[in-house]
């Protein structure tokens, strides 16, 4: 097995037992970028240079038998949405096509803390709007399982890295699905933690109130430690929760006896692929064969979640990106002949179609005369949608769904096509409304061998409870096999 | 619902090409429609008691930044100003 085959966990372990160097690790992991990268195009940015130099540092300080942390020396790529120190942060936007960040987000600085060893920068969806890295200003990702089919997103590139032994752990960002439903469709492990828990200062904003950065790996074991790195208070982030983050790490157990879990019946009707539902079933059985308790439950509001997520989403965008005007930082137009016309043709000029939508229908809803009628009304069924949840978990401790209604769908299928798009994000969403905290498992692979996400969601801050139940499946199920069989 | 999607651009700041604002038109129209669907329900807007935003403490930040870095990234500078076009008439 070569190195960029294995998880963080065992990497870290081989490391401190000196067979094999951070040196060697990130050579695998880099070479493995040059033979696959021009099939899958994950990355937008490579940081070869800094990457291989931390690599050194940390071979160094292990051989002077410092204490590092576990993950030092293991690779990381970073979605192109979360700034980086010195390192192009463009949002796959045209319009930040060469903007080189002054700071670092709180993530990134943990990370170095940490030692990790950044690879480089992922592609995604422009702005982290859409669900299959399509609509991305800088190139095309293709899915590793089959490379005529997209990743997902929006964070397909750091979805594609893993199951392409591109990266061993990388971050995206999720403000509808955008880590799960991508994690999902390449066939790897995706968590959205419970909002609040990781800081967002240094991520390019989309929808603030719904906006988490998380983790995606090949393992729930590389999930909790890579989380226990990035959760924690941060007093730069105003929505950030201040207290206790206990080391999930060191307290995951294999245990289904007891575990109480709940199948959301809305997410198991019509517009599900039988084969995804037969999948997730399965997984039901295996849990309920263990001594899980398995109870059917309703979320009756869980079908206006998408029209939620959509009006509250595009709201906070619209007001996010009116910063990006040509003045101090981005792309400006050429041509213009008044302040306005300047705004006007930069933003027209620097932004893709979804982008603008986006930013359309937010202005929209805010607008006079339809701000009761849809923004009022969406904040509201949120409220209504997050009390559902909050009486569903008296009695289970998580929920189990599919994470998509179907496997990688082709290159172009759905590209004109926004409201069949959206409804990727149909079982995702829901999640974000609520600020709880959900995980995307490979679960099975469909007759064309594409790989089928199951979905557990749990309470707010209950991580511990939801990744020992996703660490308990995965050892049932004897372990996920994410990489691509085909590149 | 129809749409009038230059009166939006408009408010955006944004300018759609004409040719494109048929499509956009009908794909605004279908995603207001996907998101019509959402009942009229009771309840007031308040803010979540779970998670009460602390507001920041009020004093000035220095010399995190340095002039130049923050000037780096601007589409045009002199003197170490922001360069735009005549604001005032």
């Amino acid at each position: 097995m070569k190195l960029y085959e294995k998880t963080a966990s065992e990497l870290s372990e081989m490391l401190r037992r000196k067979k094999c160097s951070a040196l060697e690790i990130y050579e695998d992991v880099s070479n493995r970028i040059k033979s696959v990268e021009d099939k899958v195009g994950a990355y937008i940015t490579l940081s070869d240079e800094t990457a291989r130099k931390k690599a050194i540092e940390v071979d160094e300080a292990l051989a002077k038998g410092e204490e590092l942390h576990p993950l030092a020396g293991i690779p990381i790529g970073i979605k192109d949405n979360i700034s980086t120190k010195g390192i192009r942060t463009s949002c796959a936007s045209k319009m930040l096509e060469n903007y080189i960040p002054p700071f670092n987000a709180t993530v990134v600085e943990k990370i170095n803390n940490a030692d990790m060893v950044v690879t480089g920068k992922l592609n995604m969806d422009e702005f982290a709007m859409g669900s299959s890295t399509e609509t991305s200003y800088m190139k095309k990702t293709r899915n590793p399982h089959d490379l005529d089919r997209v990743p997902g997103g929006s964070s397909g590139g750091s979805a594609a890295a893993v199951a392409a032994g591109e990266a061993i752990l990388t971050l995206g960002s999720d403000t509808g699905g955008s880590i799960r439903q991508p994690a999902a469709l390449c066939g790897v492990v995706g968590f959205k933690p419970t909002y609040g828990s990781v800081s967002r200062y240094g991520l390019i904003a989309f929808a603030s109130s719904l906006d988490q950065i998380g983790p995606i790996g090949k393992s729930v074991k590389d999930i909790a430690m890579l989380q226990d790195i990035i959760s924690g208070y941060d007093k730069m982030d105003a929505t950030s929760k201040n207290m206790e983050y206990p080391k999930l790490t060191d307290n995951l157990t294999v245990n289904a006896k007891g575990l109480k879990i709940g199948i959301l019946k809305e997410y198991f009707g019509e517009g599900v692929d039988d084969s995804v539902k037969e999948s997730v079933y399965k997984v039901v059985k295996l849990f309920e064969e263990n001594g899980a308790e398995i109870k059917e439950i309703s979320i009756p509001s869980a079908n206006f979640a998408m029209s939620t997520y959509y009006i509250i989403s595009s709201a906070e965008a619209s007001s996010n990106l009116a910063r990006f005007d040509g003045v101090k930082y981005g792309y400006r137009a050429k041509e213009y002949d008044s302040l306005i016309d300047m705004y006007e043709n930069t933003r027209s000029e620097g932004f893709g179609d979804e982008v603008k939508r986006r930013i359309m229908l937010g202005t929209f809803v805010l607008s006079s005369g339809f701000y009761d009628a849809y923004y009022k009304k969406a904040k509201i069924m949120q409220k209504r949608i997050s009390s559902e949840f909050d009486n569903v978990f008296k009695d289970i401790d998580i929920i189990i769904s599919p994470t998509v209604v179907s496997t990688a769908f082709k290159i172009g299928e759905n590209i004109d096509n926004p409201v069949k798009m959206y409804y990727n994000d149909a079982f995702t969403v829901t999640a974000n409304i609520g600020g709880l905290p959900a995980i995307s498992l490979p679960c099975a692979k469909d007759e064309k061998n594409l790989p089928i996400g199951l979905q557990l969601i749990g309470k707010k801050f209950s991580e511990q409870t939801l990744l020992n139940a996703a660490y308990t499946y995965e050892n049932l199920c004897g372990g996920f096999n994410v990489h691509s069989q085909i590149l | 619902m129809s749409i009038d999607i230059k009166k939006i651009a408009k408010l955006s700041m944004l300018k759609i090409e004409d040719e494109k604002i048929e499509k956009f038109e009908k794909d605004m129209e279908a995603i207001i429609d996907m998101v019509d669907s959402l009942p009229s329900i009771d309840g007031e807007l308040n803010l979540d008691p779970d998670n009460v935003m602390a507001l920041r403490k009020d004093f000035a930040v220095q010399n995190k930044y340095t002039r130049n870095e923050l000037l780096q990234n601007a589409p045009e500078v002199q003197a170490g100003c922001l360069v735009v076009p005549k604001t005032v008439e």
